[in-house]
């Protein structure tokens, strides 16, 4: 059945294909006039499909499958001839018959050339949009501790706003390119990996109300050693080709494979370590107890004087131990190449226990057996490891660290448990009456979860050449991972709240599962001397499954063994899963005048499982680029210029079974709970559109010596499926509908220059600046305001009409309306309003400068980054406060801040309070602590890398075709960070207990967080060998 | 391979199956009859709380301001009255996202008339009262309509639509068959037994006639006849009890907190039940675990007073065996005890007071109170008639609860039915306020209306609109509304005719 499509874009569609298919019979050879044959540097084979222009008459033609050409010239005439992968080369027409010309294959990373959507190679020039090209060491050298190749890009992607979640090995990453796009969405951009998205979703984002374990994502899968070169496209330009999950941007990886006539072993190996960097600054002078007095049975630092021990918090974290080791060997003759690669990583995380193990297998084989058909079969399987994730954020471990008393020494705390005589198990000892926290050491001995994923993905495409400008590419694709996660928690431990008798223990299994079946003809002819066409035709079918459930056994017949047969209760739990389908046709046109003045076109229509009948969307693009320095007149040290444009629609689907209300299935007493569904449904969905604009500039001076790449740009998405809470009243706590304007704009400058080229010394710098505005043009006509997430604690992250994406909200301290003044009430304490701005999570601009120094055989990189503007609320300081181990807290200890601020009735304070009444008042125990009093600016300047390297001379290594030794660290130290918000009077601004960069998670919910561990520096030593 | 391309092309544009992949297999899109009990069953856990909710909602508010019991912990500060804004919000979510939505679709599902039409609206009443009573004016006549905006009500109107509700119910179940049950095995407190649900509606009916019988003597007079005349509860079997589940998070809130041991008995009740020398205080609470002794924390203790090793937990009474055992080592909770709704003592007490009001409870103020309390004893397992003789003609009275603080006696009041009215008022008052333990929310609505029992005062409050020596009146309401009501918010917080503060008296509330 052919879903209806409307008229208009059925009309614009057929246009388009009618163009393309018009054009195609027409082709004509030019008459001979000069023959001639093109072959390869490499191996002389002959080139097909080179461009042949005669520059004196703007006459082009190409050659054929055998590298033969024949064209118009006269002797004297100039003769151009390019192939995208290939160095151009120009020659004089002679008086021989035949010419012969070799063409010198181009590196794939020199930035002439990108891979852009579906793995189509474009040269650069003829791009309308913008992108930046990252080679594999960007990733490879100095690596995240995360082990998240996202992590590694940090700094080094003009506009990338990357977060890296703060949950140890494995983090999940989240990456922004050009502003937060849509309110309940997904804004991260996509991860292409050869040709093919790759899924990097992660489970649901922690958002600090209660424990949680963080999570891990897809990129975190990815082999750093396999990639050969990183492209990123900012815009939503790829959105017609990958469809609306690009709206956001992509990620293309492409992945290294064998090739013709080399046969090489490459060995990545290192070895690093990490150490806590920045833990907050505790108290040493009081101990145990409240009101300066001593008492039994108390957590608080509140206590009198007392002897302390300095690094009792410092000493829980581990220096952990990271090695990478990865062995690859790729090579091949004409007809057959392959490449396989094996890389072991064990990454150690800081909190006991913590630790990634990753194996990954990848295999590749290309053929080329039958005449003008190539194949491409490609093999990874991924098996990841995370044992002990750690427990974050409100009763998480770090949050049990942070507040453990001041004079307690490390004997003490190892004493966490004690036997029980009954059934000779341990159970939990604590210092306090807590029935909330657990001491550190018991949770990470005492409590473990684990999690171990295997994931294929799959590859498999035949390319056939129909005619020299008409190929046809099929290809099928899978991606399946199997996560399986396990709990285990001793009987007693309270920190994970419900631990019945005999202790908890559960499983986890979710599967996902991802296929797409793609059809893509691809073509290209010139139309007359001077205009070419290349243009794309395809369809595809994407399905995407996920299933998952948990078997619980809370409470253990034989107490402490953690196996499901144990249960007294066996329960299934969270049983959940979707199905999705995707159907899209596409069409791309470019044409290109005298190969300086492109015009791009595309269009794609959707049919997708998650929306009403007749399911269908549908968006286009259109974008202009022209070579300015080769039109206009230029000066001789222009080296290069280029001008573009584009404007791009991108569609969005929602998620499954939105459209219908539900009601859901519970156990309980009795036969169990059948209730309906929180959420309100949307029976009338509609698809987001993301509408935007881009304009840039790209300039290269003096032979490619100093050159610049500023793109400006504006997008506008509408129809937002907003998750907006309708009055509890209601019966429901939130609604989706479809609403709101939110407009980014902003811009991106690359700058590169080499000051110094010298034979022996050379210095290349390159800065990265980008700033993005966001506002919320429009929402609602019944709400102005939406929220990111239910979770109030600390800050609310919300979305206000008027104003800008990621606002934080919460209680401030109020100030008199006249004098301006904080207030007090009648005990001197300050006085709070609720729901006031705090702050917004965004920076507001971004600033990443890296040098290479290269001396003889050294050469040494630094990457320094600047993150300026925007805020975060820290629950983590709010426990600090609360527990009085916050060094700040030793100041009036004895009492006697009278706080600069005016009582209700507008007269100056005279109340005098202490340290305890003044932070356990605006600390709210730690769990609740009022915003303002915890709210930091995220600013900062770091040294985020640095590295040496040493290439060996291989004239006395033989055996090598390369070596390089180089020692790196990341995260070294911070130049500048920023303060509280808040100058308290007679407290002053206080110093942001955790990295200012810190994350629960990698979703929508920034600008808060709780009990995150302290950030790491890493120390590495990395060796480079090919064979 | 072409003709590949063009199969593959035809085959993308088939959305055949589109509408059956976007259905969600793990949950229902279609209600019909076959939901509708499973509807009410989770409708009743809700309205009661289950263990998720119970801790914030209940233990950490009510139970301590009708001092039952006491925080013997830092980690909350609502005991020194320092309210915690979320878990307002959390109540609403019981009442309105968790139980009315249900019911709702069972009114809305089930012919007029019907017996499960009634349940469903005597369950509303249940869930209510309870939210207005601490709130004040509610969102109520427009709850569960799915509306962008929903206007607050009037206590009085809330209150009138109670006695409608329970009215009509009662005169529908009495019109049924006789031996009709109604939901049978998924009606959690009943089983589906008619007679038992008619007597629970007249009951709630009493108890919210005696609620108003200040504010509208006239009414309440009405109300509470008509609800004797009807039917109320007259032995334990009729008593209302929920049952409760180890399998998703089913489990009784009470027995969960217990297991956490984060409170204690509060002083307040520890003076009355040890100055009376009550046989319920070993059932209601059990020994400390250190010292083994009835041990008691008096409400609103300082940070520093709670590092007291007298003031900590395990030197402290928790709540009696039926919610929670200690094996030595661990405190075990029972999870699966049923959980207490109402029960006759409380008709008995209710009906004590309205016969001093001078109204036909068919029987006398005197006669009532003690049967009330035989009543309470026989539901707690005190079944030795001497003992209760004694107890009924007791002279003791309330004592110090020999705590941290050395507090004195909280009253002077003793069993034995007094000679004068106002002191067999304040005996009715602690006698239903001990017989309906631990229900706080009632304990602390009547509290508020009547005065009694006489309490201590919290030692500190940290709130500024409640100086010390006051007590807390009423809960703000949620933030929640200010962002997705605010509108009618500010209709209702006219309404209720003061500050949206903790110190505002609700509507029966009135000296």
């Amino acid at each position: 059945m052919i879903a209806r499509i409307d008229s208009k874009r059925l009309f614009f569609l057929g246009l388009l294909s009618c163009f393309l298919f018009f054009y195609i019979g027409r082709v004509q050879a030019q008459q001979v006039a000069r023959t001639g044959k093109v072959t390869s540097a490499t191996d002389q084979k002959p080139l097909a499909g080179v461009t042949v222009l005669n520059l004196s008459t703007q006459l082009a033609g190409h050659t054929d499958q055998d590298g033969n050409f024949s064209i118009k010239a006269a002797a004297g005439d100039r003769l151009k001839f390019s192939l995208i992968g290939y160095k151009s080369a120009e020659l004089p027409v002679t008086t021989a018959t035949a010419l012969t010309v070799s063409l010198t294959q181009e590196n794939f990373t020199i930035d002439e050339v990108v891979v852009t959507a579906l793995g189509i190679k474009r040269e650069t020039r003829g791009l309308t949009y913008a992108t930046q090209q990252i080679s594999s060491s960007a990733v490879n050298d100095a690596r995240d501790n995360s082990g998240n190749i996202m992590s590694s890009l940090t700094g080094k992607v003009a506009g990338a706003v990357i977060t890296t979640a703060s949950s140890g090995p494995g983090a999940s990453a989240r990456v922004v390119l050009r502003g937060n796009k849509s309110i309940s969405g997904n804004n991260n951009a996509l991860i292409v990996v050869d040709g093919v998205p790759y899924d990097n979703s992660s489970a649901q984002q922690a958002t600090g109300t209660t424990y949680n374990y963080g999570t891990s994502d897809g990129a975190a899968n990815i082999n750093p050693d396999d990639v050969e070169s990183i492209n990123v496209l900012k815009g939503p330009s790829a959105a017609a080709l990958y469809g609306s999950r690009a709206a956001n941007g992509a990620i293309l990886i492409t992945t290294k494979q064998g090739k013709t006539g080399r046969y090489t072993i490459d060995y990545n190996g290192s070895a690093f370590f990490d150490q806590v960097n920045l833990l907050t600054q505790f108290q040493n002078t009081y101990g145990r107890g409240n009101g300066g007095v001593s008492g039994s049975n108390i957590g608080e630092s509140w206590g009198p004087q007392a002897q302390t021990y300095k690094n009792n918090v410092k000493d829980f974290y581990e220096n952990s131990a990271t090695f990478n080791n990865s062995i690859s060997t790729y090579g091949g003759t004409e007809k057959l190449q392959g490449y396989v690669s094996y890389a072991n990583n064990k990454i150690g995380g800081i909190i006991p226990g913590n630790a990634l193990k990753r194996n990954s297998l990848n295999l590749r084989v290309n053929t080329a057996f039958i005449p003008k058909l190539k194949t491409d079969v490609k093999l990874n399987y991924v098996n990841q490891k995370i044992d002990n994730r750690p427990r974050l954020g409100d009763m998480g471990i770090p949050v049990e660290a942070y507040i453990i008393p001041r004079d307690m020494d490390k004997n003490e705390l190892l004493d966490y448990e004690t036997i029980d005589p009954n059934t000779g198990q341990p159970l939990r000892k604590y210092w306090s009456g807590s029935a909330i926290y657990d001491n550190p050491y018991w949770s990470t001995n005492r409590t473990s979860v684990n999690e171990v994923r295997d994931r294929i993905t799959a590859l498999g495409s035949a390319t056939y050449q129909l005619t020299d400008w008409l190929s046809i590419m099929g290809r099928y694709s899978f991606d399946k991972y199997l996560d399986n996660t396990d709990g285990s928690f001793f009987a007693s431990t309270v920190s994970v709240g419900d631990v019945r008798k005999g202790g908890k223990y559960y499983e986890i299994n979710a599967r996902y599962q991802e296929s797409n079946l793609d059809f893509l003809v691809n073509g290209k002819n010139p139309l007359t001397e001077r205009l070419a066409i290349t243009y794309n035709l395809g369809a595809s079918a994407l399905r995407r499954k996920y299933s998952s459930f948990q078997n619980m056994a809370n409470g253990l017949s034989i107490p402490n063994e953690f196996s499901l047969k144990m249960a007294t209760t066996p329960e299934f739990l969270a049983i959940a899963g979707y199905e999705r389908r995707l159907n899209s046709i596409y069409a791309s046109a470019q044409f290109a005048f005298d190969n300086t003045i492109f015009l791009d076109m595309t269009a794609r229509n959707d049919w997708t499982s998650t929306l009403k009948a007749p399911h269908s969307y549908f968006y286009p693009s259109i974008g202009l680029s022209a070579i300015v320095n080769e039109l206009l007149h230029m000066p001789s040290w222009v080296t290069f210029g280029k001008i573009r444009a584009s404007y791009t629609q991108v569609g969005n689907d929602a998620d499954p079974y939105l459209l219908r209300q539900l009601y859901s299935f519970g156990l309980g007493a009795g036969n169990g709970f059948i209730s309906r569904s929180p959420i309100k449904a949307i029976p009338d969905l509609k698809p987001e559109l993301t509408k935007s604009f881009e304009a840039g500039l790209d300039m290269k001076f003096f032979e490619n010596r100093l050159g610049f790449d500023l793109t400006l740009y504006k997008s506008n998405t509408v129809n937002q499926l907003l998750f907006l809470g309708l009055p509890m009243a209601s019966g429901y706590s939130r609604q989706y509908i479809n609403a709101g304007d939110i407009e980014n704009g902003g811009f991106e400058l690359q700058l590169t220059a080499t000051p110094i080229k010298r034979e022996r010394f050379s210095w290349e710098t390159s800065l990265n600046l980008s700033a993005n505005t966001n506002k919320i043009i429009a929402l609602h006509d019944k709400t102005k305001r939406a929220n990111i997430t239910d979770n109030n604690r600390y800050a609310t992250v919300v979305v206000n009409e008027g104003e800008k994406y990621g606002d934080l909200y919460g209680y401030a301290w109020k100030r008199d309306q006249q004098s301006g003044k904080f207030m007090v009430d009648d005990n001197g304490l300050p006085l709070v309003e609720a729901n006031q701005k705090l702050g917004n999570f965004n920076p507001k601009a971004l600033l990443g400068w890296s040098n290479s120094f290269s001396y003889r055989r050294f050469t040494l990189n630094t990457l320094v980054d600047a993150r300026i503007g925007g805020e975060i609320v820290s629950g983590t300081s709010a426990y600090l406060a609360a527990f009085g181990v916050a060094d700040y807290t030793t100041m009036y200890r004895e009492g006697g801040l009278i706080l600069d601020a005016v009582d209700l009735n507008g007269a100056a304070n005279t109340k005098a309070i202490s340290a305890q009444q003044l932070w356990t008042s605006v600390s709210q125990n730690g769990r609740d602590g009022w915003g303002e009093f915890f709210t930091y600016d995220m600013t900062n300047v770091r040294l985020r890398e640095l590295s040496i390297a040493y290439r060996f001379d291989l004239k006395k290594m033989a055996a090598f075709k390369n070596a390089q030794l180089s020692l790196t660290g990341r995260n070294l130290f911070f130049f500048y960070r920023g303060k509280s918000k808040l100058d308290i009077p007679g407290i002053g601004k206080t110093n942001n207990p955790i990295d200012p960069e810190a994350a629960l998670g990698a979703g929508n919910y920034q600008g808060v967080e709780v009990g995150l561990p302290p950030a790491v520096r890493t120390f590495g030593v990395n060796l480079k060998l090919t064979f | 391979m072409l003709y590949g391309a063009l199969l593959g092309l035809s085959l993308i544009s088939c959305t055949k199956d589109f509408d059956q992949i976007n259905t969600d297999p793990n949950n229902i899109t279609v209600i019909t009859q076959r939901e509708l009990p499973f509807m009410f069953a989770k409708a009743q856990s809700s309205a009661a709380m289950n263990r998720s909710f119970y801790q914030t909602v209940q233990n950490l508010g009510a139970d301590l301001y009708a001092q039952y019991f006491a925080l013997t912990t830092n980690s909350f500060s609502t005991d020194r009255y320092l309210l915690t804004p979320d878990w307002q919000r959390r109540f609403w979510t019981v009442v309105y996202v968790d139980t009315a939505p249900q019911l709702k679709s069972i009114m809305d599902n089930t012919e007029v008339g019907s017996g499960e039409g009634a349940l469903a609206n005597i369950m509303w009443v249940y869930a209510f009262h309870r939210l207005t009573d601490h709130f004040g004016p509610i969102p109520y006549f427009a709850a569960a309509e799915a509306r962008d905006v929903i206007p607050y009500d009037p206590m009085d109107k809330i209150y009138s639509d109670f006695f409608t509700r329970l009215t009509i119910a009662v005169d529908q179940l009495k019109a049924l068959p006789a031996g009709t049950t109604v939901f049978q095995d998924y009606d959690l407190m009943y089983n589906g037994n008619v007679e038992n649900w008619i007597r629970f509606a007249n009951s709630m009916r009493l108890r919210l006639a005696l609620r108003i019988s200040k504010i509208d003597p006239i009414k309440a007079r009405a109300e509470a006849e008509a609800a004797v005349a009807a039917g109320v509860m007259e032995s334990n079997g009729q008593n209302a009890t929920m049952l409760k589940s180890l399998s998703g998070n089913d489990t009784n809130g009470l027995s969960q907190v217990a297991v956490w041991n984060e409170f204690s008995m509060s002083s307040t009740i520890a003076s009355y039940l040890k100055g009376y020398e009550d046989p319920r205080l070993g059932i209601y609470f059990q020994p400390s675990l250190t010292g083994k002794a009835f041990n008691s924390v008096r409400n609103g203790a300082t940070a520093t007073d709670l590092g007291q090793p007298r003031n900590q937990s395990r030197a402290n009474s928790n709540v009696g065996t039926y919610w929670v055992r200690y094996n030595g080592e661990v405190l075990e909770g029972n999870f699966t005890q049923n959980f207490h709704i109402m029960c006759a003592a409380e008709s008995f007490m209710l009906r004590a007071e309205g016969a001093l009001n001078g109204w036909n409870m068919d029987g006398t103020a005197r006669t009532l109170y003690e049967q009330g309390i035989r009543l309470s004893m026989a539901q707690w397992g005190v079944n030795d008639e001497s003992i209760i003789n004694n107890y009924v003609s007791s002279t003791h009275k309330p004592k110090a609860p020999g705590d941290y603080h050395n507090s004195v006696a909280v009253a002077q009041t003793p069993v034995k039915w007094g000679s004068i009215e106002a002191e067999q008022r304040e005996q009715i008052g602690v006698q239903k306020w001990l017989a309906i333990y631990p229900n706080g929310m009632e304990a602390w609505a009547e509290y508020r209306r009547t005065g009694y029992p006489k309490m201590y005062t919290v030692l500190k409050s940290d709130n500024p609109d409640l100086p010390g020596g006051t007590f807390i009146k009423r809960l703000p309401y949620p933030l929640t509304e200010v962002t997705d009501n605010l509108a009618e918010l500010t209709k209702g917080r006219a309404l209720l005719g003061g500050a949206d503060n903790a110190a505002t008296k609700l509507w029966w509330d009135v000296d």
